[in-house]
């Protein structure tokens, strides 16, 4: 059940992954300039507003010349260009879009299966244990770690994996419902 | 890995060679020992000198001994044998306490026997190598493991974060800040023609009213469903995974069992949880919890070792180097999380634990810096780079900033804990669902209006911490700047109204915050407790900063500057004041020191604000101490009644040992005999008492003192005897002795001799009970025996001594959570 469970979710991440546009870039180097008021005391609008500008410049030619320059050419003479140029920061910038797409889709599986695992103990499992209480009591006891006879069949070993299974599945119950009790009911921890 | 490692091991499957020598002298003197037991009844001069050749001839097997091994082998033989002969001996039951020494000498005797195997076999050798570097591997498993999880943590956090305020259609796991990270060409921050907030995917306009209620009303409702979901999961599946997990994890690190606390259901939901509860907006970190993940991740990572899995002592060398691993991780500071795990949680840090523990929070920072969540190219949201110097003068601002951080962290602690207690107490406990669910909605419903309440805290922290340059356009910096001397970038300017604007704006965030976190931490979800007292402390550390900038630009050549602001320079950095306070409202709540100003200049890049930040975390541990005694963790320790013995108070009082010792006058001391009591007189003294340990004494009349025996070892002694071995019945004599018993008629006798620890400690009634806490807390024990002229008395067990340091401070002795 866990190893499908596994399988689907890998599959659903390779299928959502795949269709993704390489729009968004890994590198980037983005450059701040103040307003070019500081150096040519214009007052027009274009003058006094600072100066963002992003590209994707390999590192060594993140800097305000190659960057900043062409796009305020037309705006400053020579010596205003070689007086703009310092006062401006550019920063070189890598990060991983395809670890940040697999970890927000793995998380976001991950709650989802949680929900629905979670609702399906609240709504469903009341439900199922009543009917199968009757037959299943006896079964309950020390057999925890009874281990499958190696001369088990396909059918028996089946039977036993499933026993195993919720048997643990009870055991876990039974330690979250004694944790519960230690914490919501007594207030004997983590308060 | 295999699980039963002494199970193994090739060659004849008897006792290993250090029991052979125990073996060696029972076989050799079988007479004597026959003759000693026969002579056990009656209190006579000639049992004492038995008693005597008896431990002589213990000490005559040591000299016997030629490669050196110590005397615990004898006293300690069987209980590694017995380890791997009945499941489940040297294990201990929920809420006990370890016994360390005892645990320790269980590795030691373990390590010598790999240690001789070495040279049978070339497997044996490969064996021993893997036993050697399994405590390295283990820490690596730890940190890489640490290192990815806190990566998940932060990139599934920012992004939830920045889902409550908009999406990235072409590409959802976008947050924000990444998805308009390549296109950005404005300020603003809604003009990125990729992240659409919520009224514009409605179709609605991006600003005016009708898009703010909407995008409150979303925000809300956001912040309601992830809280919710956090809630519900915390208390479906794992209701440990809930708080900060810090004085828990110290609790279990001084040697304390809390079944699950560290398991794999708390490992995943603590991570589910705290990625939920940090979107949420509401007012909490995920650095405390990152320690408990750490440890839990110890904790799982132990059990493919045998070694650490199956000793609880030495299981516990693992978790301070994971809790090392956690506050690396969570602030990008490798040192700062070795001293932390030092300082803060660990109980017993021996030096081979400290490069242990160094390595691990190499490899988790290592690897988070490789995952690059942030885009940063560091660990942590609010990493600055400073180099700006300060003025001596500067530390009376500093210092001030520690008082009020002190002051500030009081107020924090009293008002957390009377509210925590609070809930304790009363009807409110019982609704710890929709506590959450009103705690969230009024901090988002009370947080959306101001921005720096609205936004991520750890995005504010940043923006408190960083300075005013012209890549930041927040109204903090909104100084009469215009950029025109080229040499200095960032001169003293006048503070335009923006500035003031953010001032009052942060006064509230101040008073805000404070009265949330107060309520937030303790609610049933993973809550931190780290960035909301940074904070606190930047919020307060600017505005003052802001202060002072101000007061150096209008009266540059007052004497308090010294003349160093009349140039015009940029000589006083707020950015810097924030740092120093959030360094003292977070030493005054944590009460750290050391690691607290390692992992600030760790933030900080720069070795040269250590005087700063020491200075401050001092005064404001002062002032703390002053006002209140205990740091938070410390005082949640003492709400919860975790048994606790802390290595930092000192026993002041009188006492002594006879008055704090078990049994009361009046009362009597339940002991076992070492040969005369059937498995009936036993189980019936099992069923009858619930005493954890059961002294072994020569005879019920003397009370000569022959070792101890622990409760759960002999029920599970017993029951497997009583599978495995033909004719042990209710009329079977229970023996402590290796000889034969004294009568052959009747049912053969259950020996025990391998579940005693024959080297219990030992005290005499008259000892101080400043020499026993002291005991107690350097040595690890579980419990020791008292005696008198010789003969047993009592015994004092860590619950005794935890309930008489109660008593003795006037406050509830039985407020101590045991079992």
């Amino acid at each position: 059940m866990v190893k499908m469970k596994c399988i689907l979710v890998s599959l659903v991440v390779f299928l959502s992954v795949s269709v993704v546009q390489a729009q968004f870039d890994d590198k980037r180097c983005k450059c701040i300039c103040p307003s070019l008021s500081s150096v040519t005391n214009k007052t027009e609008k274009t003058h006094t507003e600072r100066l963002m500008q992003t590209t994707n410049d390999p590192p060594n030619k993140c800097n305000c010349e190659v960057v900043m320059l062409p796009r305020v050419a037309d705006k400053l003479n020579v010596s205003e260009m070689r007086e703009f140029c310092p006062r401006c920061e550019c920063k070189y910038e890598n990060r991983k879009t395809t670890i940040i797409r697999y970890v927000v889709i793995i998380v976001i599986w991950i709650i989802s299966i949680l929900v629905v695992y979670m609702l399906f103990l609240i709504l469903l499992d009341p439900l199922l244990n009543k009917r199968v209480k009757g037959n299943y009591q006896e079964h309950t006891n020390e057999e925890e770690d009874a281990q499958p006879g190696p001369m088990s069949h396909n059918m028996s070993a089946r039977g036993n994996v499933l026993n195993r299974v919720s048997n643990q599945q009870d055991k876990w119950k039974r330690q979250v419902k004694e944790q519960r009790r230690n914490i919501y009911d007594r207030h004997t921890m983590l308060n | 890995m295999e699980k039963f490692p002494l199970k193994q091991t090739k060659g004849p499957p008897v006792s290993p060679s250090y029991q052979a020598v125990n073996k060696k002298y029972t076989n050799g003197h079988p007479l004597e020992n026959s003759q000693s037991s026969s002579r056990t009844r009656g209190f006579t001069d000639d049992e004492m000198i038995d008693i005597n050749t008896n431990s002589g001839d213990h000490r005559h097997t040591r000299l016997e001994d030629e490669d050196g091994i110590s005397h615990y082998s004898v006293s300690y033989g069987g209980t590694s044998d017995t380890g791997a002969d009945i499941p489940g001996i040297g294990q201990y039951d929920d809420f006990h306490t370890i016994d360390w020494q005892r645990d320790i000498a269980r590795d030691r005797m373990r390590h010598r026997h790999i240690v001789k195997k070495k040279q049978d076999s070339f497997w044996n050798l490969i064996e021993g190598a893997h036993d050697a570097w399994s405590g390295w591997l283990c820490v690596l498993l730890v940190g890489l493991c640490t290192g990815t999880v806190a990566g998940v943590i932060d990139i599934g956090a920012s992004w939830m974060t920045d889902l409550k305020f908009g999406i990235c259609p072409q590409a959802f796991w976008l947050n924000r800040e990444q998805c308009c990270w390549s296109n950005e060409t404005s300020f603003e921050t809604g003009n990125c023609s990729q992240w659409l907030t919520w009224p514009e995917v409605l179709g609605q306009a991006k600003s005016g009213a009708g898009p703010y209620i909407i995008s409150y009303l979303i925000f809300a409702l956001w912040a309601l469903l992830f809280a919710a979901l956090s809630a519900s999961l915390v208390r479906m599946f794992a209701p440990y995974a809930c708080g900060s997990g810090i004085p828990e994890i110290k609790t279990i690190l001084s040697g304390f069992i809390i079944r699950g606390y560290l398991g794999k259901w708390t490992l995943l939901i603590k991570c589910v949880g705290l990625i939920l509860s940090v979107s949420s907006g509401l007012s909490l970190g995920k650095e405390g919890p990152m320690v408990h993940i750490a440890c839990a991740i110890g904790n799982i990572l132990s059990y493919l070792f045998p070694k650490y899995g199956r000793n609880e002592a030495k299981k516990r060398e693992i978790l301070s180097a994971s809790a090392a691993a956690g506050v690396s991780v969570a602030f990008g500071a490798p040192i700062g999380g070795v001293l932390f795990s030092l300082e803060e949680v660990s109980y017993y840090f021996p030096l081979k634990t400290l490069w242990r523990s160094f390595f691990c929070a190499l490899i988790a920072a290592f690897i988070l810096r490789s995952i690059n969540p942030f885009g940063n190219e560091h660990s942590v949201l609010f990493y600055v780079e400073y180099n700006k110097p300060w003025m001596f003068i500067e530390l009376v601002p500093f210092i001030l900033l520690g008082i009020i951080g002190g002051v500030i962290a009081t107020i924090f602690i009293k008002a957390n804990l009377y509210w925590c207690r609070f809930r304790k107490y009363s009807k409110l406990g019982q609704y710890p669902v929709t506590e959450v669910l009103v705690v969230t909605a009024l901090t988002a419903l009370i947080a959306f209006p101001n921005p720096y309440t609205r936004m991520n805290t750890s995005q504010l922290i940043y923006l408190l911490f960083s300075q005013c340059g012209i890549a930041n356009s927040d109204p903090i910096c909104d100084y009469n700047r215009n950029f025109t001397d080229v040499k200095s970038a960032i001169d003293l300017a006048a503070a335009g109204p923006g500035v003031y604007n953010a001032i009052w704006l942060l006064i509230v965030a101040l008073v805000l915050k404070m009265i949330m976190t107060v309520f937030t931490f303790g609610i049933k979800v993973p809550c931190g407790l780290f960035i909301p007292s940074l904070c606190l402390g930047a919020i307060v550390g600017r505005i003052m900063g802001i202060f002072m900038e101000q007061l150096a630009y209008n009266y540059p050549k007052n004497w308090f500057f010294s003349g160093e602001c009349s140039s015009g320079d940029d000589c006083i950095t707020p950015g810097l004041y924030a740092m120093v306070g959030a360094a003292a409202v977070l030493g005054g709540v944590t009460r750290m020191t050391v690691s607290l100003v390692v992992i600030m200049f760790e933030l900080t890049g720069g070795v040269r604000y250590i005087v700063p930040l020491m200075a401050a975390a001092m005064a404001s541990k002062w002032v703390g101490d002053a006002l209140g005694r205990q740091g938070i963790y410390d005082a949640h320790i003492a709400l919860n009644g975790y048994p606790f013995l802390d290595s930092k108070d000192e026993f002041q009082h009188t006492s002594l040992a006879a008055d704090v010792m078990q049994p009361k006058r009046n009362e009597t001391l339940s002991v076992i005999t070492q040969d005369s009591m059937t498995v009936d007189d036993v189980e019936g003294l099992l069923k009858d008492t619930e005493h954890n340990g059961y002294p072994v004494v020569v005879s019920k009349d003397s009370q000569y003192l022959v070792g101890f025996v622990l409760r759960k070892d002999l029920n599970l002694a017993i029951a497997n005897a009583k599978r495995m071995v033909d004719g042990i019945c209710g009329q079977s004599l229970v023996l402590f002795t290796s000889g034969n018993p004294p009568q052959t008629l009747g049912p053969p006798p259950l020996k025990l001799k391998k579940i005693l620890d024959m080297a219990p400690i030992t005290i005499t009634d008259q000892t101080p009970m400043e020499t026993v806490v002291d005991m107690f807390r350097k040595l690890g024990l579980r419990q020791t025996l008292v005696t008198h002229n010789g003969r047993l008395l009592g015994v004092i067990t860590k619950k005794d001594v935890l309930r008489h340091i109660k008593q003795m401070d006037n406050e509830d002795p039985n407020s101590i959570l045991f079992n």
